[in-house]
């Protein structure tokens, strides 16, 4: 048996279920809302409103480390909203799916994969309006946004592999699932997504933090892709955490490539 | 050897934490002590191999492990131990329309269906139409509405037609054809046998012996785990109905003092006797049922009546009937009832009764004194899903033509 099955189950035949199940869910996220797409572009900008609504009537800041406050808050909470919600549906897909799995075999590593497919679709909705907003603050888009699908996929990756290891012990046992708020509510504080590491990163600890939270290294690389001119993080930092979330991609489909074949026995 | 399926000793292991035994524990129990885990093996040392061609049919008690084995086959889960090894594309078919979505559409669903069966959306897309019209007239019209506003026959309809539309070397099933309506089972086991007369392999489970008869040249007896017999369909058969047969329906009991009963009433002796036709080995559909009590009276001068019930393996009580009361004394009591013949349908019952003091003051209840299997018969038929009902009466019916004007 290999890694991904494809011993068993046609690569081919993967790719198809993959696609098919991301449209499954795509296709169900439209039939049951009117506004259908309209509601990715309202969670953030709602979210950039509050944070605009605190920043300016309690502590008056109107730009931050040098940045229109409006895009540096935009672009980060649009990074969070496709880590927490790819994050939250990759660990939830397993469960969700409790009565595929009991009753049918293919490979389940379709699953987590293909949890993500809203939540990629609703963060591309974002992104039109990060362009809007871009034009608005006279914010140039530079030649580094071709590295921005390097940081979507980095990003990715850390939701499944961080997903696939919640996954895999929340099928025995459900109190992991607790924890996936904890994660979402307090590593948005935690995470440089409202502001930005400038006042920080050179904090002795700061290289630590990025290889424990490569989120950090994340959003500020997302930022740099988009917002010409934005540099706060070196290239090393930026590579401490996309290296250490490849480990954790590496890491969580290990452990669910270990546990996949009993899960049905605890479901 | 060419044997497509070979399955050495699997066995499968659960894991059952007993409840009753936590909520006694204290809190420094829980941490000090390993908690206790009672082990339960659903699958014990299974090994058998099939050829191509074989079909394989899979019977035993609730509980014997059928369904695990299916699900280890079809590699839902992993044994604990031992190695299966199948050569081929498998499909199986645990459950009708698995992974149908409510929000799609039937067309939607279809696609994603037969991805999940593991069909390509070339395959579908070429097999699309017949697929519908398999699922019958009414799914045509109902193609683009959600799938959720089917009715359950629709719903069951679609799902098989699309199972009947895979193409593997070894198809697993379990039990889907007593599924939709007497006429789209016809259609159904006609799509079974059609699948079951080329060079298929198939691996099906069921209750329906009749129905096992019909579509296997091999059948696997499993009971509790283990592998009763495995061999050709009518020597399995005909052992396993025999030995049903030789579950005596009979207790006795020499000594009052260890008979169940309280010290008003005891057990002494209680019988069921089924009629059977020619070579039949087990009560079917058409067997009466004489059922002969006695019980140990301890208490002189009482009016006793007996109360017996009959329940359905599910736990719903069948009937209920009350013998007459009489004054009776100290001594043995018997008792006598005779269920008529094309009363129950098949399935599993048991058999409870109570002495009861004054026709209202119970004195004993003899629980699950009896548990016994009616086995299905039918003729000039060729419908094998499960007949509905708890009773099977055959009651005059008659039909015929009052004019030939339309």
């Amino acid at each position: 048996m290999t890694f991904f099955n494809i011993s068993s189950f046609q690569f081919s035949k993967s790719i198809e279920l993959f696609l098919i199940f991301s449209k499954r869910d795509l296709s169900v996220r439209f039939k049951q809302t009117s506004l259908g797409m309209i509601w990715a572009i309202i969670r953030p900008i709602s979210t950039m409103f509050v944070f605009l609504f605190a920043y300016k009537n309690v502590t008056n800041i109107s730009n931050i480390s040098g940045y229109p406050i409006q895009i540096v808050i935009y672009s980060g909470i649009l990074f969070w909203n496709l880590f927490a919600t790819s994050f939250q549906s990759v660990s939830n897909s397993i469960l969700i799916s409790s009565n595929l799995i009991s009753k049918v075999y293919f490979p389940r590593m379709i699953i987590l994969f293909s949890a993500i497919a809203v939540s990629l679709i609703d963060f591309l909705f974002g992104l039109l309006v990060y362009f809007v907003l871009a034009i608005y603050f006279k914010i140039n888009i530079s030649a580094y946004i071709f590295l921005l699908p390097i940081v979507i996929l980095v990003t990715i990756f850390i939701s499944i592999g961080l997903g696939a290891l919640i996954a895999s012990f929340s099928v025995r046992k459900r109190d992991l699932l607790q924890v996936i708020p904890i994660i979402v509510q307090y590593g948005f504080f935690v995470t440089p997504i409202v502001y930005t590491s400038l006042e920080f990163y050179l904090k002795p600890w700061f290289k630590i933090y990025t290889f424990i939270n490569p989120l950090v290294g994340l959003v500020e690389f997302f930022r740099f892709t988009l917002i010409s001119g934005y540099q706060v993080l070196s290239l090393t930092e930026i590579l401490i955490s996309v290296f250490s979330s490849f480990s954790i991609f590496i890491f969580g489909l290990s452990v669910f490539h270990f546990k996949k074949d009993t899960f049905v026995d605890h479901l | 050897m060419n044997s497509i399926v070979s399955v050495s000793s699997i066995s499968k292991k659960y894991k059952l934490s007993s409840k009753k035994k936590e909520v006694t524990q204290t809190f420094f129990n829980k941490i000090f002590k390993k908690k206790v885990i009672d082990e339960y093996w659903a699958v014990n040392d299974v090994s058998f191999s099939l050829n191509k061609g074989d079909k394989l049919g899979i019977i035993g008690n609730n509980g014997a492990g059928k369904s695990t084995l299916l699900k280890i086959l079809s590699k839902i889960t992993k044994p604990t131990t031992g190695k299966v090894d199948i050569k081929g594309k498998v499909a199986s078919l645990l459950e009708v329309g698995t992974g149908f979505h409510p929000e799609l559409s039937g067309r939607e669903n279809i696609y994603l269906n037969g991805a999940i069966l593991g069909m390509t959306k070339s395959q579908i897309t070429q097999q699309f139409d017949e697929i519908v019209e398999f699922a019958g007239d009414q799914i045509i019209k109902f193609l683009d509405t959600p799938v959720k506003r089917y009715s359950s026959g629709m719903y069951v309809r679609l799902g098989f037609a699309i199972a009947a539309h895979l193409d593997p070397d070894i198809l697993i099933v379990d039990e889907v054809l007593a599924v939709g309506d007497a006429d789209f089972q016809k259609k159904s086991l006609g799509k079974m046998k059609e699948v079951a007369s080329n060079d298929k392999t198939i691996l099906f489970v069921s209750h329906n012996l009749t129905a096992v008869a019909n579509l296997c040249n091999k059948t696997l007896h499993l009971e509790r785990g283990y592998v009763n017999q495995f061999g050709e369909t009518g020597e399995v058969l005909n052992n396993y109905l025999s030995a049903l047969q030789n579950n005596l329906f009979e207790q006795s009991f020499d000594h009052i003092n260890f008979a169940p009963g309280n010290d008003l009433v005891r057990l002494k002796y209680a019988k069921l006797t089924p009629t059977l036709f020619g070579k039949q080995l087990i009560a079917d559909v058409r067997s009466s049922l004489k059922i002969d009590l006695e019980f140990w009276n301890l208490v002189d001068n009482q009016n006793l009546n007996i109360s017996l019930h009959v329940f359905a393996s599910t736990g719903e009580c069948i009937f209920n009937v009350g013998s007459s009361s009489n004054l009776l004394n100290k001594g043995v009591i018997q008792a006598s009832l005779a269920i008529p013949g094309y009363f129950l349908n098949d399935g599993n019952y048991l058999v409870s009764f109570m002495v009861v003091k004054d026709k209202s003051i119970v004195l004993y209840n003899f629980e699950e004194v009896f548990n016994f299997e009616i086995a299905d018969y039918r003729e000039d038929t060729n419908w094998y899903g499960k007949w509905p009902g708890y009773v099977r009466p055959q009651f005059d019916f008659s039909i015929q033509q009052v004019s030939l004007k339309l």
